[in-house]
């Protein structure tokens, strides 16, 4: 979306006047709509655009936030913003069922007499807080605070306001960490660090187990990058090639899956650097780095590693061979198991010698996820807890109860604290045994600024006023320090002034051309400041000669099952799974909605006599939770899977007693070298419960069964070139319609696509689809009108997962049309079929004859418990229970469009209007444009020899055009 | 017939509608229950949405139009014995053709029904009728369900009126043998029916126009209404064969709802005398041939689904012989082809309990045939990622029970207000009365 003229100076108005607002937050009117002032940008009807960052997860990608009649509606990604440049993942999208969340705490909360938190008014929980406080006597170091990663204002200010009271613990956790990876690259190039890896260059892309595509460090970044490599230019595609025991989103969308036991993959890349080695395929190392590495990976020789690893050493020299002549190719690792930092190591000389380090892997921007404090230094705190050293906990916008292994235990230490505060937004589970609740803003509702890189300054404004009685954290800490009188040591009247005094600092730093103020308004309504950092170039570092490398450890029975828990797509580490967007979102892979299950092979599951959707328990030495079954191919004998991030005791209705979180199977125990959290490093037993526990799944079938829905090609066909084959139009019983001036079309590149599902949760956000809730998706009745179909085309032995995004074809020629005696679907002059709700008696005749199945009939009035229902778009309308509905293609942003450019008497521009899917795809998969312009994008995309339509001897004449996945096959060294 | 006489015919056919005994109203009294109990179930469909029936995405017709199928069905063995029958000059049909007809008028009191249950707002209903709307805005004529609202209203209307015309000289004898407010309304219905020579011209020239009118809609009907199947792309429903498919089935379920009517009518109100073991047979022996038909459709689909070597279309086969709906399936097979022909033998078609007992399999079967029809092609179209399953609910199951008690709501007070054989066209087949043949005159 782009900003036109008019959005820049409400933006320019807005900033100057919310700064003004933000100044007294705690005394501004609660009306969302303060209409007795006339606000120069809140003009009814229009929307107004704002620039701020995504907190939801750790990747800062840029935000713009639509708002109507002073509330946020939609967000889309910030094509200025360097991250994620426009586009926005499942996540993203769905963060404003964060601000609507109707479990949202909406005052500040203390633990009364009878251990029920109950309202208080902010006053008197500060007056508490600013008590208990000074009971510490200067004894700061008694108060510990709790964090995220924050790389930004606020980060600092926490330190400062910790050391205006005496010092403090300050612990930044993050549950997905990579404490393991930046300690291997402290002792493989002696930086600590996590550096920029540059995917989009990466011929050869080498993941040995990190799914980039879901949540590793900053998956919308990385999808456009895999993406734009994947295009097949010039009679080639970049490949990737998959290490893991588990088959994920990215591994799904690899070329070859290459199962290996956890913790096996430091081996296979030291294997592999060996065979790089013996062959002489190394350029350019210097000679006793050489003979150090060699030394290194003397005992790894392919033949070794077979054995070890259960992979053939010829396959082993050819992935070595490939990854050197695909130079620059980029090895990944996201190692979780108990040798976590041998198997980073090992990857980082594998990238090493094959020349990538300064290529495709750069040091220079550090992540921000390298200022996370390791696990291990968690545990240690959580021992001074149980000596009881720690007087006062502060806990923000984490949730370590949840996240942490041995939540029980974890609850018992925290229990040891005599005042633990949160400043959660949502009733979780830290929330819960908290003393006092001091509930924060939303980061919609807030200052802020955040750097996922370094250079990459997302600078976050509040695009509403607050919901409810909460306030900025800041705010919270300022009004505090003042309660204190340690106004000398902040002297800041509230966060925004202390915000605008960092950035005047960076301003002097980096020395613009133009006055600060200039410069501030910009970088707000640009969303930031965003420079590039040199690369910085790095040795090896000496220690790494010495290294060697252990294989991995597990507790628990050595019969057991080797436990995979995975962070997913929609719910990253649980953080999400209050979002009903998401939870009704199908898993990509698995397509399962509303509970997690365990994954098993199906070889275990014969030999263990376990059916589909049996209750099973499981059981480590730490714990035992109770889970259904899915039997799947996606995991390799002797593993079982448990996806994280449901299971929450508490956290709200969405997410609360829905299936359980595998991290109360894990041991405690952090691993020795880095000292992160152990993955994948416990046994389970598993057993019958004798019960069945069914989950809900959207898919009716995994197989295509010959239907020709997903097409492919294989890289050597298209390489020695094809032809588009036209389907001959058949004899239509009707008049062909003619389209005067557009014939809106669509192409999805099923190569691009890799079924992240950003697009469904868009499609939800912009059309105000209902959510149905689990018994309701069981029998069938989502109303999503976007779907990710995943056909499972793989053979007994190897899953092959595709993808392809189904929605509303809009034929020519479409079998809904006829049917509806009340004209309520129609083909409109723009090719569209048009579908009138209020037109519409329900004889769901238009879906029967639907090949597709992409209509959805309204089974009962949806409901939106408040404040969902201020999410919904004022320019769709909410349909009521009897009614068909379907994708038109966003009507509304076409003639939103069409409209603008009425006013302003210019014909549409391609690329002007964007359907919500199109606009949020991170690969740029769907394009939307007019078929009847030749030089739109889309016209011309459709031409594209791989094109083909969905059932097209159906003689449906669809508007969308497909473009046949390109099977690259095995790589080949 | 021979010893009957004028006035027996009279006092024997219009016993049945003497005052009703207790069982009369016991049986009454369910028959409401049921159907207002389905009509509670309907309101509650419009309260909460068409949610609460078992339907889903896919499978977006279920039991809804499995219902208006088959009650449409059951409305086609009336025309075909009063017109049809008639127009061929079938002398055995006098005694039953009322009944039939009957039969015909309410099953399309019922199934008229369904179009409106099965709306997803109902109360829009009118929409679906062919006027000018919104200023100008017309019903689409290409809609096959806009076809099934003309087929079926055309249908009703002159089913209505060959019912009533029939029956006026009827009317005249019982409005001689009533009184008071109820002779107003026979006197009605009797049009002044005086049994002059000019009115049976009249009558008998209305009449045969009426069952020259009546004979296409029973090709037409059934017809129409399997296009809104065989007009659409599903697999399993875009074929060819299901007008005369469906037309057969129609006819086949319809004669044996008549048989299931008349065996307790006759046993009941001792008609015995008019409905014989004869009439029964004929009947029986309609079925062997509408039987014969409908299995050699089930054939024919069966071939062809193989023959056109169409992925969706045999894999959707398939499904339904083994599928979910595998039980229905083999029902349908079973009791609408294969027991039926067990009437090749003479001592089965001729026995009343075997007669009635096929009867019914046979009206169950029908019911099963329209529901694999339209739920196995809707469960297993072109896209198996959207295959579902239907499951009836509680609510599904009220409606259908409720439309089966309002059709008999219907017939039972057909009993009792109006003459269940046609007593003008009895007396026609007796010889005509002499004094030497009862001395009294």
């Amino acid at each position: 979306m782009e900003i036109k003229r008019r959005d820049f100076l409400k933006i320019l108005g807005v900033s100057g006047v919310t700064a003004a607002v933000s100044g007294c937050s705690s005394e501004t009117s609660r009306t969302l709509i303060p209409y007795l002032i006339p606000e120069n940008e809140v003009v009814p009807g229009q929307a107004t655009w704002y620039a701020t960052v995504c907190r939801e997860c750790p990747a800062g990608c840029g935000i713009l936030a639509k708002t109507m009649e002073g509330r946020a509606v939609k967000v889309e990604g910030n094509p200025d913003h360097p991250v994620n440049q426009g586009r926005l993942c499942a996540r993203g999208q769905a963060s404003l069922q964060g601000l609507y969340n109707p479990d949202r705490i909406r005052q500040p909360l203390r633990r009364g007499a009878d251990g029920n938190l109950q309202p208080v008014s902010w006053d008197e929980a500060e007056r508490i807080l600013a008590g208990r406080i000074s009971e510490l006597k200067g004894q700061g170091d008694r108060l510990a605070f709790i964090t995220p990663v924050m790389a930004g204002s606020l980060d600092r200010l926490i330190d400062l306001w910790l050391k205006s009271v005496g010092g403090g613990k300050r612990l930044r956790y993050e549950p997905l960490s990579y404490e393991s990876l930046r300690e291997a690259n402290r002792i493989a190039f002696g930086v600590q660090e996590i550096p920029v890896y540059n995917l989009q260059n990466a011929n050869f892309i080498l993941s040995f187990g990190a799914d980039f595509l879901e949540t590793w460090l900053s998956p919308v970044e990385y999808a456009r990058h895999f993406a734009l490599r994947r295009a097949y230019r010039a009679g080639s595609m970049g490949r990737s090639v998959y290490v893991g025991p588990r088959i994920s989103l990215t591994g799904a969308n690899s070329d070859e899956w290459i199962p290996v036991q956890p913790g096996n993959e430091s081996f296979l890349a030291l294997g592999m650097v060996n065979a790089i080695l013996a062959e002489g395929l190394a350029e350019g190392l210097p000679a006793p780095e050489l003979k150090g590495l060699q030394d290194i990976v003397a005992p790894h020789t392919p033949e070794a590693v077979a054995k070890q690893v259960g992979i053939s050493a010829d396959k082993i020299r050819v992935l070595a061979r490939a990854f050197v002549k695909k130079h620059p190719s980029v090895a990944l690792a996201d190692a979780k198991s108990s040798n976590a930092t041998d198997i980073c190591v090992a990857v980082n000389l594998l990238n090493y010698v094959a020349g990538n380090v300064g290529a495709t892997v750069r040091f220079g921007a550090e992540a921000a996820m390298a200022q996370v404090s390791s696990y291990g230094s968690f545990q240690k705190h959580l021992r001074e807890i149980e000596q009881g050293a720690i007087s006062i906990l502060f806990v923000a916008g984490v949730n370590p109860l949840f996240n942490l292994p041995e939540g029980k235990r974890l609850r018992e230490r925290l229990g040891k604290i005599p005042f633990v505060v949160s400043f959660s937004s949502f009733p979780d589970e830290t929330t819960e045994s908290a003393q006092l609740v001091l509930p924060e803003n939303t980061f919609f509702e807030s200052w802020g600024d955040y750097e996922p890189w370094t250079g990459i300054r997302g600078l976050q404004q509040p695009v509403m006023e607050p919901l409810y009685d909460t306030r900025a954290l800041g705010d919270i800490l300022l009004l505090l320090s003042t309660r204190l009188q340690n106004n000398e040591k902040l002297p800041w009247k509230n966060f925004y002034f202390y915000l605008r005094d960092q950035w005047k600092e960076l301003y002097r730093r980096i020395k613009p051309d133009v006055d600060f103020e200039t410069f501030w308004t910009e970088s707000v309504r640009r969303g930031g400041n965003f420079q590039s950092v040199a690369t910085k170039s790095v040795q090896l570092n000496p220690e790494v000669f010495k290294k060697s490398f252990q294989p991995p450890v597990f507790a628990g029975a050595g019969d057991g099952f080797a436990l995979i828990p995975y962070p997913t797509l929609a719910f990253y580490d649980g953080r999400m799974a209050n979002r009903p967007w998401l939870q009704e979102l199908p898993d990509p892979v698995s397509q399962i909605v509303w509970e997690n299950w365990l994954e098993i092979h199906p070889s275990d599951a014969e030999k263990l006599g376990i059916k589909k959707n049996d209750l099973l328990q499981i059981q480590s030495p730490a714990g035992e939770i109770k889970l259904p079954a899915r039997i799947s191919k996606n995991v390799r004998p002797g593993i079982v899977a448990i996806p994280v991030g449901q299971g929450h005791s508490a956290f709200g209705r969405y997410a609360q007693g829905r299936g359980a979180s595998p991290m109360s199977l894990l041991s405690a125990e952090p691993e020795a070298d880095s000292g992160a959290l152990i993955w994948y490093g416990t046994r389970v037993a598993v057993r019958q419960t004798g019960l069945k526990h069914m989950l809900a799944s959207t898919s009716g079938n995994d197989r295509s069964h010959d239907r020709g829905i997903v097409q492919t090609i294989s890289l050597a066909a298209l390489q020695s070139g094809i032809e588009k084959k036209e389907h001959p139009h058949l004899l239509r019983m009707y008049a062909e319609h003619h389209h005067d001036k557009h014939r809106w079309g669509m192409v999805i590149d099923l190569n691009a696509c890799v079924g992240c599902s950003a697009c469904v949760v868009a499609c939800s956000a912009e059309n105000n689809i209902p959510i149905m809730g689990k018994e309701e998706v069981a029998y069938g009745r989502e109303m999503s009108w976007i779907r990710i179909q995943r056909y499972d085309e793989g053979t007994d032995e190897r899953p092959d997962h595709h993808f392809i995004p189904m929605l509303c074809q809009n034929c020519d020629n479409a079998p809904c049309e006829p049917v509806c005696p009340v004209y309520a679907t129609y083909h409109n002059p723009e090719g569209l079929n048009a579908q009138v709700y209020n037109r519409c008696v329900g004889t769901r005749y238009c879906s029967n004859n639907c090949p597709y199945k992409v209509r959805r009939f309204n089974w009962h009035t949806a409901q939106w418990p408040e404040p969902l229902n201020l999410q919904l778009n004022p320019n769709v309308t909410v349909r009521e229970m009897g009614v068909m509905e379907k994708c038109t293609f966003c009507v509304q942003r076409i003639r939103g469009a069409e409209l603008a450019a009425k006013e302003e008497n210019r014909d549409l521009r391609d690329g002007e209007i964007v359907p919500a899917c199109s606009q949020t795809c991170p690969t740029r998969a769907i394009v939307f444009g007019d078929l009847h312009d030749p030089e739109s994008e889309v016209a011309k995309l459709a031409k594209n020899p791989r094109g083909y339509h969905v059932l097209e001897h159906l003689n449906t004449q669809p508007a969308i055009t497909y473009l046949k996945k390109i099977k690259a096959g095995p790589v080949e060294g | 017939m021979a010893q009957l006489t004028y006035h027996q015919v009279d006092s024997d056919i219009l016993r049945a509608m003497q005052a009703p005994g207790w069982r009369y109203y016991t049986l009454l009294s369910i028959d409401l229950i049921v159907v207002a109990w389905g009509i509670f179930a309907w309101r509650y469909t419009v309260q909460h949405g068409l949610g609460v029936w078992g339907l889903t995405h896919p499978v977006m017709w279920a039991m809804d139009i499995t219902n208006f199928v088959f009650w449409v069905g059951i409305a086609h063995s009336g025309t075909l014995i009063s017109a049809i029958l008639y127009l061929f000059r079938v002398r055995w049909r006098a005694s039953i053709y009322r009944t039939a007809e009957a039969v015909t008028v309410f099953a399309l009191f019922t199934a008229g029904l369904f179009p409106i249950i099965h709306l997803g707002r109902p109360w829009v209903f009118h929409w679906l009728l062919p006027y000018s709307q919104f200023g100008g805005l017309w019903v689409n004529f290409r809609s096959p369900l806009v076809w099934d609202v003309f087929a079926v209203m055309t249908y009703m209307i002159i089913s209505v009126l060959f019912f009533f015309t029939g029956l006026v000289p009827d009317m005249a004898v019982v409005r001689n043998r009533t009184s008071g407010w109820r002779q107003k309304i026979y006197a009605f219905m009797a049009q002044g029916w005086q049994g002059t020579d000019r009115q049976w011209r009249h009558y008998k020239a209305a009449y045969v126009f009426l069952a020259a009118l009546a004979t296409p809609l029973v090709i037409s009907v059934h017809s129409v209404v399997s296009w809104d199947f065989a007009q659409s792309v599903v697999a399993g429903w875009h074929s060819t064969i299901f007008a005369p498919y469906f037309v057969a089935g129609a006819i086949h379920s319809g004669l044996a709802m008549v048989i299931t009517l008349l065996i307790p009518l006759r046993r009941i109100y001792r008609l015995d005398a008019y409905i014989t073991q004869q009439h029964l047979e004929n009947l029986a022996k309609l079925i062997i041939l509408t039987g014969l038909i409908v299995g050699y459709a089930y054939a024919v689909e069966t071939y062809i689904a193989w023959y056109s070597n169409n992925v969706p279309e045999w894999q959707r086969f398939t499904y339904q012989v083994t599928g979910e709906y595998a039980i229905p399936f083999w029902i349908m097979i079973l009791f609408n082809s294969l027991v039926p022909l067990l009437f090749f033998v003479k001592r089965i078609r001729t026995s009343t309990p075997w007669l009635f007992a096929i009867a019914i399999l046979i009206n169950i079967g029908m019911w099963m045939e329209r529901f694999v029809i339209i739920v196995t092609g809707l469960a297993h179209e072109y896209d198996p990622y959207s295959w579902g399953v239907f499951i009836p609910t509680w609510v599904d199951i009220s409606i259908t029970l409720g439309a089966f008690a309002w059709f008999f709501l219907w017939f039972l007070l057909f009993i009792k207000f109006l003459p269940v054989i046609s007593i003008v066209e009895v007396k026609e087949e007796l010889p005509p009365p002499t004094r030497s043949q009862n001395g009294e005159e």
